[in-house]
């Protein structure tokens, strides 16, 4: 294998990385960023993704189901419980928020298992995306080209949807001042729960995105909920081009790193966290100095 | 030597020049005011002072002292005290507690993880008779926020007072208080200053306020100051009338 | 004071009493309770909420187990030690955690505790990976002393232990220290504007609260007999974070309370359902909306958020 090539699949197999993390870390941050509020339950809906993914492919024969199921279902469940029971704490401080999603966890989890059970499930990739390409000769996954496709499908969605429609407008006002758009007639609460729908619905499609290379399993939450919180801190709390831009740069590290150190993918992740953190506490993009 | 110099202090945060080449002597014992529109950099200015902002370029040098690398904690134990434009206090603790935090900041032994009955004393001390010069005495008892909102901006000064320090930041006491929480506001801080002993320096919108209370007025325009002199003269300052003042004589 | 002397006499006696079974669920409950009011010092009076306490669990009984083991240290010393160790890496941690605040200090911790947890699980060497370490004796204490290698002679090491601790943080809190960190509980911001470096009391508070959640580790493993990593795994971090609030944060007293009901609602629960990990999820969501001053807090009628 030359250097070119070896270089473009090791960058291929980073941005395919870094598409999961997006996923994990876009959904998070919305949250926090619009609602201050940090989901501690966002990698239970991860995982709750994935196995939603597992049993649409079994129900139904469809992979494309389950990326439609998985997110739907888990977006319903999360503006359900933002409508029942979040609602009621924005009175009082950010501790509440935390403490009561990771009761979530614990519920959601629980849940999981029940339906599930305790045995990791094989998610087969879909047969459209399996096998492999040749890219300058070197053989790559063909599923991992669709993730890095699927994230930037996923990233310039967003982004359109925040920057040029009135819904996406009306989310972006809701964060800055809710009270004034309150006043414009628009039903801020409604707005809320969508979009505490909306990143759990995020995070689940992550998880079934992820299931046909993680498997689905109980202890993708743990796992999950810690990736999704670095990849914030590193790219700045509430920050959506931040979120991008921490998932790409530790995919490549750790990608890179562990090439060299086998065992660094999890160091790197944390060293890269402790870099920011000194450096610019705010996060790379940020809004604290 | 005054107390307090400011000498050239600048902020800029990208294009916008909070605070443009500030130079100020306050000498112990002085009433300053620094009044100003809004937006000309007042309160900015004082975050320079406490250090919590770092300045763009400039110095400030208290009792000759130079106090660039000091962190805002650090200002204070220097003795430099200060009070908010937003009312910041312990809501749950009673008045007396609020004082006697604030006291016990400034004492030697304030982080012992024992005992505390001598660092406890003093501090109720100094705490109690700051909210005696403050007139608060009557209420020292209740949780600080259930007090009325004039008691708590006056419940901030007592904090910074308790702590003894050599020089009183007040921004905007009487922000937010209807006239006639004003109105006693400035006779309880006149009072307070006639007893000398205290260098004030004061961020103020009200002018009726300033003219009562301050011995000196710096007055600031967009970043800059325009004027700085004793209040009869500022008053009839050209510059200063069309800069803010208006319909003043 | 009072009431303590009465609680810690009745405590002293239940020896005389109870069955076996029972005297084991006890202490126990003991050691868990220790390890709750320790993190009630971070929660209930510093409001600094962690999801990584097992960490300092997992320290303190990885630690006083692999000197139990390797070494002819005699039990107390290789707890105190332990416990010391336990402090002494919560300074390294929470420098970093508290370069953040709010939100973002409570996830850090949750990653330094899957650290520990990641680590745990590799360095096979010293703490035997996933199958952790088994058969730790309870060595004979200094002077040939064996009090502790009978079941009810380490109660009351437990026991000792515990209202010493709980002696140690009630003066604490009181003290001018304390006065600091209600400062910091209530409002930070304003604490630092009057002069406190807040980030230095916020590691010492971690230190002492990690230091006595360490002492309630290696008080568990020569107990149970062995150390393994799911006493480092973040449910269990939760579930302490759980005692305490349920039992009341901010008391010291409660947290100990929370770690005795959780134990009696998993020891009763798990008999009728494998699935009590929902329940207290519910419990805990139930408490955290419509009773946040916990069970000690409803008893006495105390209303802290």
């Amino acid at each position: 294998m030359d250097l070119l090539s070896f270089l473009l699949v090791q960058c291929l197999n980073a941005l395919s990385q870094a598409a999961l993390l997006f996923f994990l870390g876009v959904g998070l941050t919305l949250i926090f960023g619009i609602m201050r509020i940090v989901n501690f339950a966002h990698g239970t809906f991860y995982m709750l993704g994935a196995f939603l993914g597992y049993s649409a492919v079994r129900v139904t024969g469809s992979f494309w189901a389950g990326l439609v199921l998985g997110p739907l279902v888990a977006g319903g469940i999360g503006a359900a419980f933002e409508m029942g029971l979040l609602r009621r704490l924005y009175k009082r401080d950010d501790s509440a928020f935390l403490m009561v999603t990771f009761g979530l966890t614990l519920v959601l989890g629980e849940i999981i298992r029940l339906v599930w059970g305790v045995d990791a499930l094989q998610v087969q990739v879909p047969d459209s995306l399996s096998g492999i390409v040749f890219l300058l000769d070197e053989p790559f996954p063909v599923y991992r080209l669709f993730l890095v496709a699927a994230g930037a499908i996923v990233a310039v969605g967003i982004w359109q949807f925040l920057e040029r429609t009135r819904l996406g407008l009306l989310i972006r006002a809701t964060s800055q001042n809710a009270e004034m758009v309150h006043a414009l007639g628009v039903d801020v609460n409604l707005v809320r729960s969508g979009i505490f729908g909306i990143g759990c619905g995020l995070a689940a499609l992550g998880g079934v995105l992820a299931a046909p290379l993680l498997s689905a399993s109980l202890g993708m939450a743990g796992n999950a909920i810690i990736d999704a919180f670095v990849i914030v801190i590193i790219g700045g709390m509430g920050s959506f081009p931040g979120s991008l831009l921490a998932a790409i740069l530790v995919a490549f590290v750790q990608v890179f790193g562990t090439y060299y150190f086998p065992d660094f993918a999890m160091a790197a992740m944390y060293l890269l966290m402790l870099l920011v953190l000194v450096v610019r506490p705010g996060g790379l993009l940020g809004k604290e100095a | 030597m005054a107390l307090l110099e400011l000498d050239g202090l600048t902020k800029r945060y990208g294009g916008v020049t909070a605070v443009n080449d500030v130079t100020m002597r306050v000498e112990a014992g002085e009433v300053r005011a620094v009044i100003g529109p809004n937006g000309a950099g007042k309160t900015s200015l004082f975050h320079l002072i406490t250090g919590v902002v770092p300045a763009t370029s400039g110095e400030v040098r208290f009792d000759g002292r130079v106090l660039s690398g000091l962190s805002s904690y650090q200002r204070c134990q220097a003795g430099l005290s200060r009070t908010f434009q937003l009312t910041s206090l312990f809501p749950e603790m009673t008045a007396r507690e609020n004082c006697r935090v604030a006291a016990q900041a400034r004492l030697p032994r304030r982080w012992q993880p024992w005992g505390g009955t001598t660092v406890f004393g003093e501090a109720s001390a100094r705490g109690d008779e700051a909210l005696e010069r403050l007139g608060l005495s009557a209420v020292a008892g209740r949780p600080a926020g259930l007090l009325s909102h004039g008691d708590q901006r006056l419940l901030e000064v007592a904090m910074a007072l308790s702590q003894r320090p050599r020089v009183l930041l007040l921004d905007e006491p009487t922000q937010g208080l209807s006239v006639e929480e004003t109105l006693t506001a400035v006779d309880t801080l006149a009072g307070l200053f006639a007893g000398g002993g205290l260098t004030v320096l004061l961020v103020e919108h009200d002018m009726e306020v300033v003219f009562r209370l301050a011995s000196k007025i710096t007055v600031m325009h967009r970043g800059s100051v325009i004027a700085d002199d004793v209040p009869s003269v500022v008053k009839d300052d050209a510059a200063v009338q069309a800069a803010y003042l208006g319909g003043y004589a | 004071m009072r009431i303590f002397v009465c609680v810690a006499l009745l405590l002293a006696m239940a020896p005389l009493g109870l069955p076996l079974f029972a005297m084991t669920l006890l202490t126990e409950a003991l050691i868990l309770g220790l390890l709750a009011m320790s993190l009630d010092l971070m929660v209930g009076y510093t409001r600094l909420i962690s999801f990584g306490h097992a960490a300092a669990y997992g320290l303190g009984a990885y630690a006083s187990g692999y000197l139990l083991l390797h070494t002819s240290l005699p039990l107390p010393f290789a707890v105190l030690a332990a416990s010391v160790l336990a402090g002494v890496v919560a300074i390294g941690v929470a420098w970093v955690c508290t370069l953040a605040k709010g939100v973002s200090f409570s996830m850090l911790t949750l990653a330094f505790a899957q650290l520990l947890y990641a680590v745990a699980f590799k360095w096979t060497s010293v703490t035997g990976a996933s199958d952790g370490l088994a058969g730790i004796p309870r060595t004979a204490g200094p002077f040939g002393v064996t009090v502790f290698q009978t079941k009810n002679g380490y109660y009351y090491f437990v026991l000792v232990c515990l209202l010493g601790a709980y002696l140690f943080c009630r003066s604490l809190v009181a003290s001018p220290f304390g006065a600091v960190l209600r400062g910091i509980r209530e409002n930070e911001a304003k604490t630092l504007s009057l002069g406190y470096n807040t980030r230095l009391y916020k590691i010492a508070v971690v230190a002492v609260s990690f230091a006595l959640g360490g002492l309630a580790g290696a008080l568990y493993s020569p107990f149970a007999g062995f150390a393994n990593t799911e006493l480092v795994f973040w449910l269990f971090s939760g579930q302490v974070l759980i005692m305490v609030i349920v039992g009341g944060q901010g008391t010291l007293i409660g947290p100990i309370l929370g770690a005795a009901f959780f134990m009696l609602l998993e020891h009763v629960l798990s008999q009728y359902t494998e699935s009590w990990a929902l329940f207290f999820g519910l419990i805990f969501i139930g408490f955290v909306m419509f009773a946040p001053q916990g069970i000690w807090g409803l008893l006495t009628r105390r209303a802290r958020a």
